[in-house]
């Protein structure tokens, strides 16, 4: 067999080995998913690295005896209480247009972890909002009815894997919304608070 | 151009050249996958490239070479070739090729790689030695040492299957 003879066999056996390769789905999810997922390692790390410098700042502070306010308690976390009625105050969606940071998530315990953008719900008084769950943009509809009755609905989305804040199902499930201040509350229909925000800007 | 698009364009490329050089399809779906996430991480660098497939290609290669290098890489056995996906072809010539991919698993990782870069990718020597960082003397070192293994392995394959 002559060199040309095998070289035209490879060339033809690569070319069916390569044909004989199932179509790949999902290529782009799993690439980015398992990239941010390394990243995220990274930013733990960072982020743990940073908490321990801010916590020795903060001590240093309260050894050298600052009159600075008390910062604002720590917000719990896990199992939701059943709320007080909330402050009176009719929502409208241009009471509620801006921008909202989480302060709380019933049963959503990773709203500090590291992420790519800010976690952040944006209202707009024409009745749409969008947002970030950390890794995804996201966005929809919304209205507010008498006394707070709330409903949204959502787009499509992309699904990047993080610690998503799952705005989305915060949304989903809320059937009444309260303002008390700079704080945006969202209840489900058993009057259960769901989520809290607060005013970012 | 952005990530989603090069994969969308490229991505089934890269598994089925993960496929030629690794032979299995399970590790070239990992090889796809984990140049990919090397590729998404730096995109900015790997889409201001020259040619931003040949970057990517470089990865996965290179990959595949490293991973062989691992103590705990074992050869994985080489997949028949599916006729269902292959394109049709005369019989004595498929019976040809399956001897020929068989004998591909006998080579080395390296000589089996330059082999696919040379005449699966079309690559020449020059852009070979770019992507595997060696001389383009040794490309042609190892694909002579390849083609003169293959023609053995070959011929012994044939033997063999005339004298059962």
């Amino acid at each position: 067999m002559s060199n040309t003879d095998l070289e035209d066999d490879l060339r033809g056996t690569f070319e069916r080995a390569a044909a004989s390769v199932p179509e790949s789905s999902g290529l782009t999810e799993r690439a980015t998913t398992g990239a941010q997922r390394a990243q995220r390692r990274t930013w733990i790390i960072s982020g743990a690295a940073a908490a321990a410098v801010a916590a020795i700042a903060i001590a240093g502070f309260g050894l050298a005896g600052s009159n600075n306010k008390p910062s604002q308690p720590p917000v719990a976390g896990g199992q939701a209480p059943v709320s007080a009625t909330p402050t009176p105050q009719p929502p409208t969606a241009q009471t509620v247009s801006g921008t909202w940071r989480p302060l709380q998530m019933a049963g959503f315990k990773a709203l500090k972890a590291a992420r790519p953008s800010d976690p952040v719900l944006v209202f707009r008084a024409d009745g749409t909002w969008t947002g970030s769950d950390g890794c995804n943009g996201l966005q929809g509809t919304y209205s507010i009815g008498q006394r707070g009755a709330f409903t949204a609905t959502s787009g499509p989305q992309h699904l990047m894997g993080c610690d998503n804040v799952p705005h989305t199902g915060v949304l989903k499930a809320a059937k009444r919304i309260a303002i008390d201040g700079d704080t945006l509350q969202f209840f489900d229909a058993d009057g259960r608070q769901l989520a809290s925000y607060a005013r970012a800007r | 151009m952005e990530f989603e698009e090069y994969v969308s364009a490229r991505g089934q490329e890269l598994v089925r050249l993960g496929f030629t050089v690794s032979g299995d399809y399970q590790r070239a779906e990992d090889l796809a996958q984990i140049a990919l996430m090397q590729a998404f991480r730096s995109w900015r660098k790997v889409r201001n490239a020259d040619d931003p497939h040949h970057y990517v290609r470089r990865i996965l290669v290179n990959e595949f070479l490293s991973m062989t290098r691992r103590r705990s890489y074992s050869e994985a056995p080489t997949a028949e070739l599916d006729p269902q996906g292959a394109v049709p072809d005369h019989a004595t010539d498929i019976a040809n090729s399956d001897d020929l991919w068989r004998a591909l698993a006998t080579l080395s990782a390296r000589e089996r790689v330059v082999l696919v870069l040379r005449y699966y990718q079309d690559l020449d020597d020059q852009t070979i030695a770019d992507v595997l960082g060696i001389k383009p003397s040794s490309v042609r070192a190892t694909a002579s040492r390849a083609l003169a293994s293959l023609r053995e392995s070959k011929l012994r394959l044939s033997n063999k299957a005339k004298s059962h």
